[in-house]
Order: C-alpha cells, then sequence, then structure tokens
C-alpha cells in the first residue's frame, strides 16, 4: 500500500495511533479540579 | 531574483510582527508581565505558543532536508518532536505550573533552588548552561532565516542575518513574552496553513505519494523500511531508540520550551492541549518530511538542481516549491512561512537566554536588592546582547543547518532531563545529585559530541545517549551517598510519583 512495505506502515502507524488514544486517554481523565 | 509583490508580501510580514511587539509592550509593567506574560495564557494561545518554540528552522528546512538525505528511516523524528509538547505538558508542565503558581516563579531555575535548596550553585549553573547551549540552538536559527532571505533575494549571508535578526529583536526587547506568544500564534497560524497547502504541491510536482515511495525504492529499498541496517547505516534500530528520547525529552526540557508552561492561567488549559498540539503538529512535520522524500525525486528527475553548498539538503523544501510553483509572489509567501516558523523559536530562544540573564544570574545571585525597574531593563539588555552575539556565531554557517542544532539539543537533554525528572518524581534526589548530574551530563554531553562531530570514533547510538546515562548514574549515586532534602521542601514542591494528586 503507498508503495511501501506492510511493516513500515504497520509500526509507524500503530505508534502514531497510540499516541493519540494515550493523550485522549489522558484529556478524559483529566479532572479539572484536583480531588 | 528580486520580485516587488514577494517583497511586499515580506515586508507586511515583519511590519505585522513589529506592531504586535508595540502593543505588547503597553502590557509590560513588570518582570511577571515580561517573563511570563502575567500568567495570562489561554488554550490556543499557549497551545501555539508550545508548537511554535518546539517548530523552528529545522522543522521545516532541516525536517525536509533530513528525509532527503535518510528517507524513511528518519520518520521517527515525526513522532518523537510533536510528542515532546505532550511530554513536557504532561511529565513537567501540570507540577510545575501549580507550584510555580503558589511560589511565583518566574523561571525553571526558581524550581530548581527551591526544589534543590540551592539557590546560588545550582540556578547558577542550570541558567548558565541554559544561556550557552539556548545560544548554540539560536545560532543554528538564523542560519535558516538566512538560507531564505538569500534565496528569495540573492542578499549576502550577512544581510539577511541582520534584517531577520533585527525584526524578532525589536519585538522581543520591548514586548516580552506577551509579544512573543501574540507574534507566535499568528506564525503558528501561517505556519500550518502554509505547510498544509505547499507541503502537497511539492509531493504532487514529484508524482505523488505512492509514485515518491516506489521511486525511493528503486533507488535504494532502504528508504521505505522504518529504519536501516547493514554496513554505514546511520538510522538503525539503537539508533533511531537514542533519537526518540533525544527529541522528545530533550525538547521537552529545552529551557525555551519547558519555560511556557509558567505562563498559563489555568492548569485546566492542559487537558486537551497535549492532543492538540501532538496532532497538529504531527500532521504538518509528516508533510514536511514527505515534501524531503518528494526531492529525492524531484532531483533524480533533473527537475530541481540544488545549490554547490555544505549543507544542500537543507534547501532541498526550498527548491522543491520553487520547481513546483511557477510564481515569484508565492515563493514570497513561502518564504514568510520559514521565516514565521523560524522566528517563533527565535524570539523565545532570546527572550529565555534574557530573562536567565537578568532574573537568575543579575537578581538572584550577583544583585539581590536590585529594584524591579532595573531588572526588567538588564532583561531588555540582555535580549539585545543574545541577539548580537548569536549573530555574529552565525555569520559562519555550520556544515549542515540541522546537525548544528542537534549538538545544542544533545546538550540540553544531557544536561537538564535528568535533574528535572529526578526533581519532580524522586524524593530521595539531592541538591548535590542535581548538581553531579547537570555538571556531568553537561560535560559528557560536550565531549561525545566532538567525538562523533570530527569522528573520533564511533558511536552506535546518537552522542546524546550516552551522556545521558552518565547523568543518570550521577543523579543516583551521588544522591544516595548525600542527605535527603528537608520533607517540608518536598511537599512544598509535590515531589514524589504522580503527576496530579
Amino acid at each position: 500500500m503507498f508503495g511501501l512495505p506492510l511493516i513500515t506502515i504497520a509500526v509507524v502507524g500503530g505508534a502514531f495511533i497510540l499516541i493519540l488514544l494515550a493523550l485522549l486517554y489522558w484529556a478524559l481523565t483529566f479532572q479539572e479540579v484536583p480531588a | 531574483m528580486i520580485d516587488p509583490l514577494a517583497g511586499i508580501l515580506v515586508a507586511i510580514y515583519f511590519i505585522g510582527m513589529v506592531a504586535i511587539g508595540v502593543w505588547a509592550s503597553k502590557k509590560i509593567n513588570n518582570m511577571s508581565d515580561y517573563v511570563v506574560a502575567g500568567r495570562s495564557l489561554d488554550f490556543w494561545v499557549f497551545t501555539m505558543l508550545m508548537i511554535g518554540s518546539v517548530c523552528s528552522g529545522m522543522s521545516l528546512l532541516g525536517v525536509s532536508g533530513l528525509g532527503f538525505k535518510f528517507a524513511w528511516p528518519t520518520i521517527w523524528e515525526q513522532l518523537a518532536v510533536p510528542l515532546s509538547i505532550a511530554v513536557c505538558i504532561i511529565f513537567f508542565g501540570v507540577k510545575m505550573h501549580t507550584i510555580a503558581k503558589s511560589c511565583g516563579y518566574m523561571t525553571v531555575q526558581d524550581y530548581f533552588a527551591h526544589r534543590f535548596e540551592s539557590d546560588t550553585s545550582l540556578r547558577g549553573m542550570s541558567a548558565v548552561a541554559g544561556i550557552i547551549v539556548s545560544m548554540i540552538y539560536l545560532a543554528g536559527q538564523y542560519t535558516a532565516i538566512s538560507i531564505v532571505l538569500m534565496w528569495l533575494f540573492g542578499l549576502p549571508h550577512w544581510l539577511a542575518l541582520l534584517i531577520g535578526a533585527l525584526i524578532v529583536t525589536i519585538y522581543t526587547v520591548i514586548g516580552g513574552l506577551y509579544a512573543v506568544a501574540w507574534t507566535t500564534l499568528i506564525q503558528g497560524l501561517i505556519l500550518i496553513i502554509g505547510v498544509l497547502i505547499m507541503a502537497p504541491i511539492v509531493i504532487m510536482a514529484a508524482g505523488g505519494f505512492t509514485q515518491i515511495n516506489e521511486a525511493m525504492a528503486v533507488v535504494n529499498p532502504v528508504n521505505v523500511d522504518p529504519w536501516a541496517s547493514g554496513a554505514g547505516a546511520v538510522f538503525t534500530p539503537e539508533y533511531i531508540f537514542s533519537f526518540i528520547l533525544l527529541l522528545t525529552l530533550g525538547l521537552a526540557c529545552a529551557p525555551h520550551v519547558i519555560n511556557n508552561v509558567l505562563c498559563v492561567k489555568d492548569v485546566r488549559i492542559f487537558k486537551w492541549a497535549p492532543l492538540i498540539g501532538f496532532g497538529v503538529y504531527a500532521v504538518v512535520m509528516f508533510l514536511l518530511k514527505f515534501a524531503g522524500f518528494a526531492g529525492i525525486v524531484l532531483v533524480k528527475d533533473g527537475i530541481v538542481t540544488l545549490p554547490k553548498v555544505p549543507n544542500a539538503s537543507d534547501f532541498i523544501f526550498v527548491y522543491g516549491v520553487q520547481a513546483a510553483l511557477p510564481s515569484m509572489f508565492l515563493w514570497g509567501i513561502f518564504a514568510v512561512i520559514v521565516l514565521a516558523a523560524v522566528m517563533s523559536t527565535t524570539d523565545r530562544l532570546m527572550l529565555t537566554i534574557g530573562t536567565y540573564f537578568s532574573w537568575d544570574i543579575y537578581k538572584k545571585i550577583l544583585k539581590p536588592e536590585a529594584p524591579e525597574k532595573q531588572v526588567l531593563l538588564v532583561s531588555q539588555i540582555s535580549v539585545f546582547v543574545a541577539a548580537v552575539v548569536t549573530l555574529l556565531l552565525a555569520l559562519n554557517p555550520p556544515d549542515m543547518l540541522v546537525w548544528l542544532i542537534w549538538a545544542g539539543l544533545g546538550i540540553m537533554y544531557a544536561t537538564f532531563a535528568v535533574p528535572l525528572l529526578a526533581g519532580l518524581y524522586w524524593r530521595r534526589a539531592t541538591r548535590e545529585g542535581a548538581l553531579a548530574s547537570m555538571a556531568l551530563g553537561l560535560i559528557a554531553s560536550l565531549g561525545f559530541g566532538a567525538v562523533s562531530y570530527f569522528k573520533l570514533g564511533t558511536l552506535p547510538m546518537h552522542f546524546s545517549f550516552y551522556a545521558f546515562v552518565i547523568a543518570v548514574v550521577a543523579m543516583i549515586v551521588v544522591s544516595y551517598l548525600t542527605s535527603p532534602t528537608s520533607e517540608k521542601v518536598l511537599d512544598e514542591t509535590m515531589t514524589g510519583w504522580y503527576i496530579r494528586k
């Protein structure tokens, strides 16, 4: 796909999505007023 | 190649930046206004300030240049650099901002002085190290300004540098962080929109994304792999590991980036800023790297011929735009985009150097009784002197822009990352441990940097990683050999294995 080996798409795309999900988790669990 | 319309466009941009500086100068009443914008930054101004501080000449010229030289194995840069924004906010910013607001910190050195009970030695060492590495980094930025102005207007190197430096210096000196933050908001918007338009044009000129990858694979199959291997390969898996750590942690703790977290209005801004900062900047970074890949095809097909200069790869995006866009006026727009990216980092670096000298060295060490107005004046003079000194440094351009910036970044990483992380999260970290870690990290990074630069030996990982390991060992060993910090200070500085309680 895109003229790239599968491993390139898998590791780069996977890392990108993983970071996005982690930062989304941070935002959704951030307590505006600390307990 | 002087086009009147392009000249007018660049002139409007310069005048706009100075106008913001004049507007900002009216808001400056004390050091807090000048250094941390009265802790008034809201979500977008702060998020864009973080992007603008991280996004430098390296991002536009060096990133494409690196992609042009080493292709896909360098793609990790596209994740690591935007990630540094999130790492800085989450692991340093949340805690640091909360303490800073209650204790009135102006700089990170105020935190070091408090946490490690060292109002002179650690503060002084950190400030001096911060000034030196910021100057190295700043000299690299100037070179990027010069590349653009030389290309667009055919100006001599010294004149191009002088014009670019003059504009940044004027608005930074008079407007402090208010000017830096608000100009960066504009510069950030120009940069993001500009790259979203310009990079795809260059990619399309080379035949599109898929065709570029196929053409790169024909030149060398390793070009489309996620890492390189074999004799002489640079971006091997172990090198990439050290490279990611360098960019992510090094930029996160860089003086011109981390001090931004002290300027926000409220800690709630840190809720979405990591995701937005990472997401927006990652898209920009990927596009820039793909434009560098496009350059491989454009050069191979003879559409682009790079100048015969030592840092020719740094010109690839500039020459790619020139080949893809037939209009000098559009080149003027492109010049403004590059200038916006470079200036958004340059101004923050200048202000950081000025603040470190005036606040941490002059006010806190040399002349504690100095009145606030005098310290403010010293700040402004320091920013000006920093601009002049780095301008003189930049008059002899480096072999390759990105390598110079990396040297500065590697030194920042080895010097500041360990004392910051250990200070915030490890209660056993002591003043002596921090001093040893910072001093050895600085010296080791200079040593390993020299080994790497002058090819005195083969280093399988980025030079800064070895210095970082030495800094970690120094922190642990020396801290265990010395008396712990008082519990009162540890509680005041929220030290412990948590981000937020």
